[in-house]
């Protein structure tokens, strides 16, 4: 089993999955086009572990993460969260309400572009707030040091939390978006393509941040990158995807080491040549 | 209306009517027609069945103009009977020429009394403003509504407002207020202040004063509210939980006037509002001018809401 040899904060947890994702399919249709964008999509992630999801561009990595925020619908398939009706019932069958429960309480995502995560018209504090006072958090107090918690956990200087973030730099908007994700403790945080948009020089920083996040609270995740360096510093598993489909999966250092597929081949050639 | 003095001497309504030859005759009773009548009934039932929450209906064309109590009136005409005694206040006075124009036109269509006197107004139809004497349970208050949707500052689509009261998805609307506390120390809004009825919905109790709000709590008075523009009834009933929004470390506080009494009526702890004095000084009276007008006259009120 892959799952015994990974990281796992707390064993009494490990042997049951937090996510299972079985035959994700979603398949955009329009008039004379028909895109298929991932297809048949399953796996399984476990608490406290990192899954990574590598693929060039169009592969379908963002895709699933969106299906399984439910960002968009997917075509097909189903996803048990553990916390979601005792992992019973697919969150793809959750009504209104309940999503609404699932991206304020159980997930978070982190988008690739901080706009979409981020509320810009409102302070970086605030964008904490909005998860906190989602779960009936009503003293002002409590939820400022909550947030100014969060902030530092992710390096935004506690005396920016007033400032709006629509003027903070790219690198600080994504780390105010990683607090956000945080605040309020989801069970399963996604990460979408996370220092893509980011100058080189503050990409590292933010890698190292969300490593040190792991490590010490144990967050588990879904990592989506096109870029295996950062597949390789974040992801204990990792699945490998193109057009649509998964073509490898497994442990992240036995796919970096030992390719299989070879398309896998291919893309750790392109980085390790 | 001011440059019309000279020839439209008439400021009422039926005086405006009799000018120009027409009369009321030919109209049905309280101006409705029945089935416009049943069918603002049956919103506000469904109204008082689901407190807080907005009901559409047919806003009708009104001899009055939408955004001068159209909804307000629509409410009143539909339950005024002939035996009814009416009161009108704008912002606490009976006696502006909107009030005056509204009163008259609902007695002159029904039969129904005309009264200044809150105790005996059996409907009193108002706007801005709640009362300072307690009303009864035989006694309605009908509000004049401009916005009726409290999440309007918030969403700009009604649509998506509509699904957020749906789904008690109210995080945002915690949101505004958290940030509202960051700007400016407190939770600046001042009229029309946000309440949530029986636990469930939040509602705009239409521009009052935060003075007012605590009076809406566990009324013994059934509150129907009426936009006309905006085409919505909604309903707070007698005994029902209505809490201002509220942090526990920022709470809800009325508007104080510590010193100042109105020099009317000598009253303090009321509602005061400030009208320019003599020689550049202000003048601080009472808003519900009724309230005042029995307290100068020594007549005893019951303001314990
Ligand atoms: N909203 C959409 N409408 C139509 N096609 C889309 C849409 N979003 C993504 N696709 C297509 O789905 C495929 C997978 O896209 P995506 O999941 O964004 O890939 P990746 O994140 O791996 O780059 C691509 O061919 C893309 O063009
Ligand atoms: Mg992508």
């Amino acid at each position: 089993m892959v799952a015994e040899q990974t990281q796992v904060p707390e064993p009494s947890a490990s042997s049951e999955p937090l996510l299972r994702v079985r035959d994700l399919t979603k398949i955009y249709e329009s008039p004379g086009q028909r895109i298929v964008a991932c297809e048949d999509v399953s796996f399984d992630v476990y608490p406290g572990e990192v899954l990574g999801i590598v693929g060039e561009s169009g592969s379908g990595k963002s895709t699933v993460l969106q299906c399984l925020f439910q960002d968009v619908e997917a075509t097909s398939g189903q996803a048990f969260l553990r916390s979601f009706e005792d992992g019973e019932r697919s969150i793809f069958d959750a009504d209104r309400r309940e999503r609404r429960e699932l991206r304020t309480h159980q997930m978070a995502m982190v988008y690739q572009n901080p706009r979409m995560g981020l509320n810009l018209m409102v302070t970086a504090g605030g964008n904490i707030a909005e998860r906190l006072l989602a779960a009936d958090w009503r003293r002002v107090d409590e939820i400022r040091d909550k947030a100014s918690d969060y902030l530092s956990r992710t390096e935004v200087p506690v005396d920016r939390m007033d400032d709006f973030p629509a003027f903070f730099s790219g690198g600080m908007q994504q780390r105010v978006q990683i607090a956000k994700a945080l605040a309020n403790n989801p069970e399963l945080v996604l990460l979408d393509e996370l220092t893509t948009g980011l100058d080189v020089s503050v990409q590292a920083g933010v890698l190292d941040l969300v490593r040190d996040i792991q490590r010490i609270y144990g967050m588990t995740a879904v990592i989506v990158s096109h870029d295996l360096g950062v597949i390789r510093l974040l992801a204990d598993r990792t699945l490998v995807m193109k057009d649509g489909h998964v073509v490898e999966s497994g442990l992240t250092d036995q796919i970096l080491e030992d390719p299989q597929h070879e398309y896998t081949q291919l893309l750790v050639n392109c980085v390790t040549n | 209306m001011a440059s019309a003095t000279t020839d439209r001497p008439s400021s009422s309504v039926r005086g405006l009517i009799a000018e120009r030859g027409g009369d009321f005759s030919g109209y049905s009773f309280a101006f409705l027609d029945d089935m416009a009548k049943r069918e603002i009934r049956r919103a506000t039932l469904k109204a008082v069945a689901i407190p807080g929450h907005q009901v559409p209906f047919g806003s009708r064309e009104m001899p009055i103009a939408r955004g001068w109590g159209t909804g307000g009136l629509q409410l009143t005409l539909s339950l005024v009977g002939s035996e009814d005694r009416v009161k009108v206040i704008d912002q606490g006075d009976d006696a502006s020429v909107n009030a005056v124009n509204l009163r008259r036109l609902v007695a002159q269509m029904t039969g129904a009394e005309e009264t200044l006197d809150t105790a005996e107004a059996t409907l009193i139809q108002t706007r801005h403003r709640i009362p300072e004497e307690v009303m009864r349970d035989d006694q309605i208050l009908i509000f004049q509504v401009p916005i009726p949707e409290p999440l309007r500052f918030i969403e700009r689509s009604v649509a998506v407002a509509r699904g957020m009261h749906a789904e008690q998805d109210y995080s945002r609307m915690w949101l505004a207020l958290y940030e509202d506390i960051v700007r400016r120390g407190e939770i600046s809004a001042g009229a029309g202040y946000p309440v949530m009825v029986n636990s469930r919905f939040i509602m705009a109790p239409s521009p009052i004063p935060r003075w007012d709000i605590p009076k809406l709590n566990q009324a013994d008075t059934l509150f129907l509210f009426g936009a006309g523009r905006e085409k919505r009834i909604y309903a707070v009933p007698p005994h029902t939980d209505v809490r201002p929004l509220e942090f526990e470390d920022y709470a809800f506080k009325t508007e104080e006037f510590d010193g100042l009494a109105c020099e009317v009526s000598g009253a303090t702890d009321v509602y005061l509002v400030e009208s320019p004095g003599e020689n550049g000084t202000s003048r601080w009276t009472a808003s519900d001018t009724n309230y005042a007008d029995k307290v100068a006259a020594g007549i005893e009120v019951n303001k314990q809401w």
